[in-house]
């Protein structure tokens, strides 16, 4: 893995420079995510409970947890799959609002990567790949087939284009879902537990494409418990406990030196 | 799938034992596993035995079919070349150039798909219709031009298939928009237009015979699986809604999001759902016309007020069937779709109903059918539909045809059979093709 970036701040690589001057020219700034005290109830649940966090450009965060703990939900209110109720969020320099437009804007800039992969199964991998930058990017069919059949080179399964997503293993799926998410070539990725679901044997394969994902310095924030994956990947590391963020810091601080006694007592079971 | 590739799971694997192979083996698997199933077989082998004796001594030795013969074409299409409709009684050739479009549409969809069900279906339909020409009638029963207009049916098949093949009207979609304009210009062509030669108006009240029932069926089931849809999105839908804000004195104040149209399909849905057919029909007929303004269209066609009834009937339970199908699906297929920019009707449109309505084929195919069965039931606004045509047929003539009920409701019977299997065996083919193209699904 000649991609992987160094996790070291100080010594960037140039794939980072490039990804940085791609930003938006009316929005230079380096902070790509803010959010400002989150809540999120869902009934009498509250879910998210005052969430602040920046997330810069290029930045790896490996979100983790105990389940219920509002990892996914936090996620899932930066494309606003899930509606925050009070606080702020802006990505991108666009803050979310209920204004339609406004949330297709940003998704557009932000891919999603889900645990139950959610490929379309009545269309095949290459369909699936090419919808989107057809029907919202406006690419003909021949760009986005062209741009498609890259991207399932680059996830290493360029000979399954023409199969339905029923026909390929687990891991094999949800690399066609990272492919199906790249193709709209979005500023972030979004990842929710993307290899919980899968086999062993199938971790792997996907982790592989994220890591060299992470040393292109695509802003990623992924939800796992892939440890390893972590300590190699990540910038930055969160640890979500009672819908709040109880640890934030790099993979060195949470696996060597954690601060919380909760950090330590969930490290400790599940590596 | 990898099928030249030397399979490593196929080594060491054994065949299936020899008992359950061969016609030997799937007879005693099957029929004689033991001596239940042995019994069993025996008696219900004899019951089919006696079953068919009996059925098939019914049909050719002693049944008289004799009601048949004698309504003829009346059967097809009424009273609709009668005097009483058609005064100078040329209008016969109406129905027919209906049908021959139809079947000429038929074939272009056979020149389209090429082998497969639709060829067997077209060739199988033009020729048992241009076989008609043939039926032993005297010339005054059945002149030439109706037989030749009936055998015209077969080279109308061929003409279809050629269109199909060598003009640009090659596409699905083109010939159903054809098959949609040619049923509103047969709807023309069998009312008649007032003052143009040779198209003598045929009230739409002397209608009559299974040409009335396929009428209702085919615009019944275009238009209800649509309104079905919107029907059952509405339901779903929690927009539009009406805000309200209700001030409650001192800067408290209640806020009310109504959402209207969910209430309206909820409404109509359970309303059309909740009341018996019939009883609807009935209202359509006697209440309808009293609330609706003097000379307005819809007060002087009954058939249209039963079909409008019967349509949107269809479409509630339809509606409800979609539903079911929509709420099937694993809910992050529309995340997933609104994850990567698409709008909420895209994502309806490409991928939640092409899976929703897929999933509840059945259901609809089934709902299909019942319309199919319940177009008969017009005949209580005196309708002389293919069922009533008969009847008040024998009811009028009971001195020659007293005991003859039996063998016209058998006949009608196998009629509708006939179709609605035709339906279900499509609805198959049209599951399995769609199925096999995902598979195993997410």
């Amino acid at each position: 893995m000649k991609l992987i970036r160094r996790k070291d701040p100080e010594s960037r690589s140039p794939l980072d420079e490039i990804a940085d001057t791609r930003g938006e020219a009316t929005e230079p700034s380096d902070e790509i995510i803010i959010c400002r005290d989150i809540h999120k109830w869902f009934g009498d649940f509250h879910a998210l409970r005052g969430i602040t966090t920046t997330v810069r450009r290029s930045e790896v965060v490996v979100v983790f947890g105990p389940s219920g703990s509002g990892k996914s939900t936090f996620i899932r209110t930066i494309n606003r799959l899930d509606e925050h109720q009070r606080g702020e969020i802006i990505v991108d320099g666009r803050t979310l609002s209920n204004d339609v437009r406004n949330i297709d804007a940003i998704r557009r800039e932000v891919g999603m990567v889900f645990q139950s992969f959610n490929l379309f199964p009545h269309l095949t991998v290459l369909r699936n790949i090419t919808l989107a930058p057809m029907k919202v990017r406006r690419l003909t069919g021949d760009q986005a087939e062209e741009a498609a059949m890259d991207l399932l080179v680059r996830v290493g399964i360029p000979e399954q284009a023409h199969k339905f997503p029923g026909e390929l293993s687990g891991g094999q799926q949800q690399r066609v879902a990272i492919a199906r998410a790249l193709a709209m070539q979005p500023k972030i990725m979004l990842f929710d537990e993307p290899t919980s679901a899968l086999d062993p044997e199938m971790i792997k394969e996907v982790l592989d494409v994220m890591r060299e994902m992470a040393g292109t310095g695509m802003t990623m924030i992924c939800v796992t418990h892939e440890m390893g994956f972590a300590r190699e990947v990540a910038d930055r590391m969160m640890m979500f406990d009672l819908g709040r963020i109880m640890e934030e810091g790099p993979p060195e601080q949470i696996f060597d030196d954690p601060q919380s006694e909760r950090t330590k007592l969930f490290l400790s079971q599940i590596l | 799938m990898t099928v030249s590739q030397p399979n490593p799971a196929a080594e060491g694997a054994l065949p299936p034992p020899r008992a359950e192979r061969g016609v030997i083996g799937w007879l005693r698997f099957n029929l004689f596993k033991d001596w239940r199933s042995s019994l069993l077989t025996v008696v219900a082998a004899i019951a089919v035995v006696f079953a068919l004796f009996y059925g098939l001594r019914w049909i050719f030795v002693q049944a008289d079919w004799g009601v048949v013969a004698e309504l003829g074409g009346r059967i097809a299409i009424g009273n609709y070349n009668t005097v009483d409709s058609c005064a100078s009684q040329n209008c016969f050739w109406r129905p027919q150039a209906v049908l021959i479009g139809f079947v000429l549409i038929l074939g272009m969809a056979w020149g389209v798909a090429g082998k497969g069900m639709t060829r067997n279906i077209a060739i199988g339909a033009a020729t048992v219709i241009s076989l008609f020409a043939f039926l032993p009638y005297s010339w005054e029963e059945m002149g030439m031009d109706v037989r030749l207009l009936l055998a015209a049916n077969l080279p109308a098949l061929g003409v279809g298939w050629l269109l199909a093949r060598y003009t640009p009207l090659s596409t699905y979609l083109r010939i159903s928009l054809l098959a949609v304009a040619w049923f509103v210009v047969s709807m023309v062509l069998l009312r008649g237009i007032t003052g143009a030669p040779g198209l003598q108006p045929v009230s739409v009240n002397n209608w009559g015979g299974f040409m009335v029932n396929l009428i209702l069926a085919v615009g019944g089931i275009a238009l209800s699986l649509p309104i079905g849809i919107l029907l059952a999105l509405g339901r779903r839908s929690r927009s539009p809604v009406v805000r309200l804000r209700i001030p409650l004195g001192n800067l408290r104040k209640l806020k009310l999001s109504l959402p209207i149209v969910k209430w309206l399909c909820i409404a109509f849905i359970e309303l059309f759902r909740g009341v018996p057919l019939l009883a609807l029909l009935f209202l359509s007929q006697y209440l309808l016309p009293l609330a609706l303004p003097e000379g307005f269209f819809l007060t002087r066609i009954p058939l249209l007020r039963t079909a409008i009834v019967i349509t949107l009937f269809s479409a509630a339970y339809m509606a409800e069937n979609v539903r079911g199908g929509i709420q099937g699906l694993h809910p992050g297929q529309a995340e997933a779709a609104r994850a990567l920019g698409l709008s909420g009707i895209r994502t309806i449109r490409l991928i939640t109903l092409p899976q929703a309505l897929r999933n509840v084929i059945p259901a609809i195919v089934g709902q299909f059918i019942s319309l199919f069965k319940d177009t008969t039931l017009v005949y209580i606004i005196g309708v002389l539909e293919v069922v009533e045509i008969g009847r008040s047929f024998i009811q009028g003539n009971i001195q020659i045809w007293g005991g003859a009920d039996k063998e016209y409701f058998i006949f009608v019977a196998a009629i509708f059979w006939i179709f609605t299997f035709g339906m279900s065996r499509i609805s198959r083919r049209v599951e399995e093709r769609l199925g096999s193209d995902s598979r195993a699904r997410n």
